[in-house]
């Protein structure tokens, strides 16, 4: 890594606004053990890391660890407060405990954000490294398609999906995947197009490799750190669009929850229970903020010199 | 290639994108399972607007499309109505053509989405100025910070704590509707907090390099006084790379309208956008969807060519602005 003057004045002050020390002379270890290692020194992306395992590990564990299931009603104590006995977090119109849904909610918000992502990553990975790597008409072909879904704004697309394929996780998954895949494609493809021009890819090709292994053991691995900085910086996306359609009525079927509706629904009886809205929203505020930060981590992980975004 | 080639050739774009998003969108809702009208049926007793007259509208439907017209000629009758700016009645708002329901609701939510750049200009010019001034101090780290939690929040979730603050617990804002002009504060504020982030980040690098021009040097060691140095050669040097991010944040500010618009009941274009998905009032959701894409991409449009223009070099590339959404 060549630290210059100028790249020190921009690593000084990234992201978060954590001074970053720039390393020097690190031994021959790999990329991956030097990006973990820078990784692990911006203390809120780290933070961040383990917090949102703790939320992966509690959706899930749903079952066991929320006192209640989802649709359980308690009649005797409906929309009871905060501290209610029962009830750390109160319960709703209909007697149920918030706490459970919310633990639930979770596990929807991140089945689909992270079912979404997948979806968009193979996509894309298809489509980019088929584009980059044979050019030619395919690539033509395959980038006027991403050209057009471009053009299509993808909340836009995501309604109409949602429209289609009926109000399930399934449908949400991949609603949000289709509608999230193309700057990813676009990405991956401008990285085959530089990486296939490098000397081991010629190497490679010179004694006689195939495409496809091209393709696969010299270009992708090589790609993958910007890829990954996307994909990291998509996730939060997509559980934000996922609780952006729940809001709109279009999420998944109730009763099962989703934090997008328990806020559309807290906010409909603001006076009567605020604490229906305050706790998916506090809660819903720190998940994104939290992958939002391992985002940032990643970024600045692979590339200590970008502050884009 | 002169400019009017150039915009020539990116209006050709602009229509061929349009019309490739109304086949996909009229496709896709041709194949979406159950229609208004069943729906209606399923619902009718449970909801207010339930089913009364839905068959008079299959009927309309029908007298419109002609019964069993295939769907390529059903896309063409649309279109034929859309170009001269009629698509049909809505089904949910029955008796309210979808291009009236436009008409009305688009000035809503364009009111919303002007303020709310406005707003977020006069929030995000001093804040950028202000921390580039003290690059590396603590206030630049502190105002950067909560620039990150601005952009990383969307906007219908900064509406839920406002309406938490302003109308539940100091009870001073309607936490909801639009009856006023106190109706817009909320909204308002809430659309513009995230673009007033992503501006003032980009204020803030940019004043950064500005900074550093010899020009600026040149002006201070002139003997200029400082402030005026700051505001008449830097900072006005260091607006012009906003115009690049104009594109993408005009698309997530329409995108917020739908959400907020749906959160604090302000029937704008979003709300009957997401009115429309969730009754599958197909007219109004064709409408209103092809209605979102050509503003989105006049306004791509728009920002290209005003760039362009303030940099020629854009012009031979025959790019785009338009990276991320």
């Amino acid at each position: 890594m060549t630290a210059t003057e100028g790249v020190e004045a921009v690593v000084g002050t990234t992201g978060t606004g954590e001074p970053e020390p720039i390393e020097r002379g690190t031994t021959a270890r790999g990329p991956w053990a030097r990006a973990w290692s820078r990784f692990r020194q911006h203390r809120l992306a780290f933070g961040s890391l383990i917090f949102c395992a703790l939320l992966i590990l509690t959706a899930i564990a749903a079952p066991l660890i929320a006192p209640y299931g989802y649709e359980e009603t308690d009649i005797q104590h409906k929309l009871a407060g905060p501290g209610a006995p029962g009830h750390l977090l109160g319960t709703d119109l209909l007697g149920r405990d918030i706490l459970s849904r919310l633990i639930y909610g979770l596990q929807t918000a991140l089945t689909v954000a992270f079912g979404a992502e997948l979806t968009a990553l193979v996509l894309a990975l298809a489509i980019g490294l088929l584009a980059g790597y044979l050019g030619g008409r395919v690539e033509s072909l395959l980038m006027a398609f991403t050209d057009v879904m471009y053009a299509f704004p993808s909340y836009l697309f995501a309604v109409v999906m949602v429209t289609v394929l009926g109000r399930s996780i399934f449908a949400l998954v991949v609603a949000i995947g289709i509608a999230s895949w193309v700057t990813q494609a676009r990405l991956v493809r401008a990285q085959v197009m530089t990486l296939k021009e490098r000397e081991y890819v010629e190497a490679a090709r010179s004694m006689g490799a195939k495409g496809s292994t091209i393709a696969i053991r010299y270009i992708l691995p090589n790609a993958i750190g910007p890829i990954l900085v996307t994909t990291s910086f998509a996730i939060p996306a997509a559980i934000a669009a996922e609780a952006g359609l729940a809001l709109l009525g279009l999420g998944v079927q109730p009763p099962t929850p989703s934090w997008g509706a328990m806020i559309s629904e807290g906010s409909r009886y603001l006076l009567a229970a605020p604490h229906m809205l305050v706790a998916p929203a506090v809660l819903f505020a720190l998940t994104l903020l939290a992958f939002t930060w391992i985002g940032d981590g990643v970024r600045d992980a692979f590339d200590p010199s970008g502050e884009q975004r | 290639m002169g400019l009017a080639g150039y915009i020539g050739k990116r209006a050709v774009r602009l229509v061929l994108s349009l019309i490739a998003v109304s086949i996909l969108t009229f496709t896709l809702l041709q194949l979406a399972p159950g229609n208004f009208a069943d729906l209606q049926r399923v619902n009718s007793g449970a909801t207010n607007f339930g089913g009364v007259g839905t068959e008079s509208m299959v009927g309309e439907l029908e007298s419109r499309y002609g019964a069993d017209v295939p769907v390529w000629k059903q896309y063409l009758i649309f279109m034929k109505g859309a170009v001269v700016w009629d698509f049909g009645p809505s089904y949910k708002y029955a008796s309210r053509n979808v291009q009236d329901i436009i008409s009305e609701a688009f000035p809503v939510s364009a009111t919303l989405a002007v303020l709310a750049v406005l707003l977020a200009l006069l929030i995000a010019v001093p804040v950028g100025v202000f921390a580039a001034l003290r690059q590396n101090s603590k206030t630049d780290h502190t105002t950067m910070f909560v620039v990150t939690l601005g952009h990383a929040l969307p906007s219908y979730l900064t509406a839920a704590f406002m309406i938490l603050l302003f109308s539940a617990t100091l009870k001073l804002l309607p936490s909801g509707g639009w009856n006023g002009p106190e109706d817009m504060i909320l909204p308002v504020l809430a659309l513009s907090l995230g673009p007033a982030a992503v501006l003032a980040r980009y204020v803030r690098s940019s004043m950064l390099e500005t900074l550093r021009e010899e020009y600026v040097t040149a002006a201070l060691a002139k003997g200029g006084p400082r402030r005026t140095v700051i505001i008449r050669h830097a900072l006005r040097n260091s607006l012009i790379p906003l115009v690049t991010v104009a594109g993408p944040l005009l698309a997530a500010l329409m995108t917020g309208t739908v959400f907020v618009e749906a959160l604090l009941r302000i029937p704008g274009l979003g709300l009957y956008f997401a009115n429309a998905a969730a009754s599958r009032d197909m007219p109004l959701l064709m409408g209103t969807a092809l209605f979102f894409a050509l503003i989105l991409m006049v306004t791509n449009l728009v920002v290209d060519l005003i760039y362009g223009l303030l940099d020629p070099r854009i012009r031979t590339v025959g790019g785009g602005s338009h990276d991320g959404h």
